[in-house]
């Protein structure tokens, strides 16, 4: 344990790295989602899945390079992935 | 060890830009052709943070995410929501 690989490596970029794995898996099915998906209803589940995942990579990057004001981009997307997927729904439902 | 996570996932992003552009050429469902280029617009605004650009990703979300989106609907609202096959020669002399 003393002379293991994961000793040098602190706590914080053990979560980081974790996290950064899930998100990817994440990213990659969303898009496997959006490719196959025969309908438009599957796209629209599958952009707003990749909005929501993008909104923590951000706060992931963000924690990174130890700049905070990337939170704001990240506080954009959370308002407007909303509005595009509401923006979506009117259309399918012929109220736009 | 993170950094080079994050960039391994940054160029992940990068094929995803890829990915939605294609789609948004080769769909033939307008709707979902608009949603692939919001994808494409969504990963090039995290690219940007990426790079250190927090200005321009918040730009491109706005515009590129949201506004585009609407308006690109709200025109396909307007006119046909399939893509048109093209006419053959034949069918242009009946006119």
């Amino acid at each position: 344990m003393t002379d293991g690989i994961l000793t040098n490596i602190s706590m914080t970029e053990i979560t980081v790295i974790i996290s950064a794995v899930l998100i990817f898996f994440s990213i990659v099915f969303g898009i496997v989602r959006l490719v196959i998906g025969p309908d438009t209803v599957d796209r629209v589940v599958a952009i707003d899945l990749l909005t929501i995942v993008t909104i923590g990579l951000i706060a992931l990057l963000a924690h990174q390079a130890e700049r905070y004001i990337y939170l704001d981009v990240a506080l954009v997307y959370g308002l407007l992935s909303f509005l595009g997927v509401l923006a979506v729904a009117r259309y399918l439902e012929k109220g736009i | 060890m993170s950094t080079l996570v994050l960039t391994l996932l940054t160029v992940v992003l990068c094929a995803g830009i890829l990915i939605g552009g294609l789609l948004a050429v080769m769909l033939n469902n307008m709707v979902s052709a608009v949603i692939s280029a919001g994808l494409a617009s969504l990963f090039a605004s995290v690219v940007y943070v990426a790079l250190a650009a927090p200005d321009v990703a918040m730009t491109e979300a706005s515009i590129g995410s949201g506004l585009t989106t609407m308006i690109f609907l709200y025109a396909i609202r307007k006119t046909q929501n399939t893509e048109v096959k093209v006419t053959q020669p034949e069918s242009e002399d009946s006119e």
